[in-house]
């Protein structure tokens, strides 16, 4: 059979997407984007986090409506307005936010919304017999019967899988369907990619997995910043100009200089037996001031649970964080009060909307609230706005006016007034979750200067981070973690991708997958 | 018992749920020597058939994680429209206003996005003023028919226990045999994830403020038998009674989580002390306060973490 490629006439096109755009708020998440897949291939969709990958996928799935240009299914120009729609126009997407759901079975998840029914009565004996054929395919063993919120992420990925390729349908999506998979149940999931191809179906496969890309598909289209970079020919690519494509520089620019002979400062923050919840185990870490601490691992290993805890915003069972100041007074940090902060330890949460700032209130309040911090209650609440102007300058804050609302702004800026706020209230340790998720990559360097220079000044950071490229380029020390348990401590100079995914999958599993 | 431990994720029903209202029924039968009786227990069935009828609705909306404080005045609207319109119509228009009750309130918190306490607590205020126009003083005549749909006995069985299993058989078989019922699990679990599966979320959620409103009619239309009297204020206790009914079988207010037999359990609980009290000699009063301590009491006990909120 031969497989055709992008080159392959329009007239050949299952989906096509013509200068679409997709914004959200100030966010331009597509800007004028084309692309095509053919029956019986595998497109690869690839770029950095926030390239717009998964917006582009959720106008084909019926997430989201394009505000403008069109989506051509056989030709014929489609508007989907939900999910449902885009299931009866023969499209099956494997979300990459999971939506197997707690409360129902396996057998119920891979179902529902067809369940098999006699005049809306559910056919249960059909729904387990087709169920268990189902996880056969994907070759994953639970019992169709257990409910869904006693599995392990890799089991429910395997569910979700299962769900998208059994269904009845022309196109395939699957959105960064390996996250929580190890080497085997890729190999699984690459035979049934195979025979849908054979099939004739169409495959877009998101991924930043390279190894993945070059196994799986016959063409790869780069995004970057919303936009098409080009479509390639995956023959024609190697894994280092795929890499030059996504990122459109060269990595050692992105990231600020480090010190290789870091001075001594002392430590910062010490952390000795500190257990989330009944469920993790205790972790022992310490950070030093002047460096900038990363935790490596695949997502879901209870990086998040300790930073949160730490932070004094997640929970903890039992543990002791110590805070040394620059001369050494030690201060024992109270994780169960609220006011970790006070004790000069910043957090920067993953989700800055939810939980960091203050959207509807001016830039200047955002940043002023941390100002405020140390004043009691009942003094009067004076913002100096030299001071502001100055941080907000020294930050490259890109905004016409400080009293313009945060919601206004661009997700990088926002991600820097966050820092700015801390950095305002004089903390001297920053805990950060995901430093750049949906910034674009202009700010993510200056994001990355910005830590580096706290870091310079005598601060502490630690971050947390599902980029691996971002924790290899920016941190001095590197904890993997995996299942709740520090497995290794690397060098953030010296370390690879390869010897934290090592690390980070445990022995058989790394060895089955090679490389990520 | 192996069976019903892996299935308690998603019934809400714990040991607790089901030792309470045994544990009633026990301490009762030493305490009062009448609480035995057959009329007695009979006259329990009376009692409870139109809070169960309630909060079996209350259950469809709290499976999708919302509530619904207009039923109690949905019931008083009930009762009045039946002493007042014509009687041949008396049943239609009954259910008529609870189907628009519910299309309201379903539309309101699933299209306009109000808030559901705010949605349901403006047409609960609605509501009883309206029913309070129609009818002020508590009276009126219920017509032969519908007043023999709640004292006509079968073979010694009170028609009120036909109404209790009536709702109960309906119930169960929309959640356990249903699409319906297991796509409000879905919902409750995560509306954006039933979403992406397909399910028109924003239909179902309007379905189950319609059932809910319904059953409150439908309510209604028992109790307006019962006491063969429109009362435009009958209904006051039955939003608080029925939300407390449904926390004490283990229905998560949060949505996913609950099943018809703890609604059962629920409603059997505050029914036993309500008759318990009143054959003891307290206060009816004091069973209003009890029924808020026992609110908190359920909800405090209930695992949060049930959903992974």
């Amino acid at each position: 059979m031969i497989t055709p490629t992008a080159h392959s006439p329009p007239g050949n096109a299952l989906v096509a997407f013509r200068s679409v755009n997709k914004s959200f708020g100030s966010t331009r998440a597509l800007v004028d984007l084309s692309l095509q897949g053919s029956p019986g291939s595998v497109h690869a969709i690839t770029g950095e986090n926030g390239a717009g990958k998964s917006t582009l996928m959720h106008l084909l799935a019926g997430v989201h409506q394009p505000d403008s240009g069109e989506i051509r299914v056989r030709g014929q120009a489609v508007r989907i307005e939900n999910p449902a729609q885009a299931q009866r126009a023969g499209i099956s997407t494997i979300f990459q936010e999971l939506t197997v759901l707690p409360n129902l079975t396996v057998a119920e998840n891979l179902f529902l919304g067809r369940e098999p029914h006699r005049a809306g009565i559910i056919d249960r004996l059909l729904m387990r017999r087709r169920a268990k054929q189902a996880l056969d395919l994907v070759k994953c063993r639970v019992d169709v019967n257990t409910y869904c919120q006693t599995l392990s992420v890799a089991e429910q990925q395997l569910i979700e899988i299962a769900k998208g390729l059994m269904a009845d349908a022309e196109v395939f999506i699957l959105d960064e369907p390996t996250a929580a998979l190890n080497g085997p149940e890729v190999d699984t999931l690459g035979e049934l990619i195979h025979s849908l191809k054979a099939a004739g179906k169409l495959i877009f496969y998101i991924s930043h997995r390279l190894e993945e890309i070059f196994r799986f598909s016959e063409t790869v289209s780069v995004l970057k910043d919303g936009r098409l970079v080009g479509t390639f020919p995956t023959s024609e690519l190697t894994q280092d100009r795929l890499i030059s494509l996504m990122v459109g520089r060269p990595l050692g620019q992105l990231f600020p200089p480090r010190d290789p002979n870091p001075r001594d400062l002392g430590r910062a923050l010490e952390i000795s037996e500190l257990v989330p919840s009944d469920t993790e185990r205790a972790v022992s870490l310490a950070i030093n001031r002047g460096e900038i601490l990363g935790f490596a691992g695949l997502q879901g290993q209870g990086q998040r649970e300790i930073i949160r805890a730490v932070a004094g915003v997640g929970p903890h069972v039992r543990g002791r964080v110590i805070k040394l100041s620059p001369d050494n007074r030690v201060q024992r940090v109270d994780l169960a009060s609220v006011d970790v902060a006070r004790s000069g330890i910043g957090f920067v949460p993953e989700d800055r909307k939810s939980e960091g700032l203050y959207l509807s209130l001016s830039i200047e309040q955002n940043v002023a609230l941390g100002m405020l911090r140390q004043l009691a209650l009942w003094r009067r609440a004076r913002v100096r706005k030299s001071g502001i102007d100055d941080l907000l300058l020294r930050m490259r804050v890109r905004s016409h006016d400080q009293a313009q609302p945060v919601s206004s702004l661009s997700g990088g800026n926002q991600q820097k007034v966050m820092l700015g706020r801390w950095l305002a209230s004089g903390v001297d340790v920053l805990l950060v979750e995901e430093p750049t998720r949906g910034v674009d990559v202009g700010a993510k360097s200056e994001i990355y200067a910005l830590l580096r220079e706290f870091a310079n000044s005598g601060g502490a950071v630690l971050i947390v981070s599902s980029e691996l490229t971002e924790i290899l380029g920016l941190c001095d020390r590197i904890l993997v973690v995996r299942e709740g348990e520090i497995t290794a401590e690397l060098d953030g100079v010296a370390a690879s991708e390869e010897e934290i995914m090592r690390y980070a999958l445990a022995g058989a599993a790394a060895e089955a997958s090679g490389e990520l | 018992m192996a069976v019903s431990i892996s299935r308690s994720n998603r019934s809400g029903l714990r040991p607790a749920t089901i030792a309470l209202p045994a544990l009633l029924f026990v301490a009762l039968s030493f305490l009062s020597p009448a609480f035995l009786s057959v009329q007695n227990l009979s006259n329990i069935n009376g009692q409870i058939a139109a809070l169960l009828i309630v909060s079996l609705g209350q259950l469809a909306v709290a499976l999708i994680g919302g509530i619904d404080l207009s039923v109690g005045a949905a019931l008083s609207l009930t009762t009045t429209i039946i002493v007042s319109v014509n009687p041949d119509f008396a049943l239609a228009a009954a259910l008529f206003a609870g189907v628009a009750i519910g299309l309201v309130n379903g539309i309101g918190v699933t299209v306009a996005g109000v808030h559901p306490l705010i949605m349901t607590m403006a047409s609960m205020t609605f509501l009883q003023g309206l029913a309070l126009l129609i009818h002020p003083v508590p009276g009126g005549t219920v017509p032969d028919y519908i007043a023999g749909l709640a004292w006509t006995s079968a073979s010694g069985v009170p028609a009120a226990f036909f109404w209790c299993a009536g709702a109960v058989a309906i119930a169960s078989f929309l959640l356990s045999m249903t699409r319906f019922g297991l796509r409000l699990f879905a919902i409750g679990a995560s509306q954006a994830s039933a979403a992406r599966n397909g399910i028109p979320v924003k239909w179902y959620s309007v379905g189950c403020y319609v059932i809910c409103s319904v059953a409150a009619t439908i309510a209604g239309i028992f109790i307006s038998a019962r006491v063969s009297a429109g009362d435009a204020t009958v209904g006051a206790p039955f939003a608080l009674d029925s939300i407390t009914a449904i926390a004490m079988g283990g229905v998560q207010l949060a949505g996913g989580t609950g099943s018809v037999a703890g609604v059962v359990l629920g409603t059997i609980t505050l029914g036993l002390l309500t008759n318990g009290m009143n054959l003891v000699g307290i206060s009816p009063f004091l069973r209003t306060a009890a029924t808020g301590v026992l609110l908190l009491l359920a909800i405090s006990m209930q695992r949060r973490n049930v959903i992974g909120v």
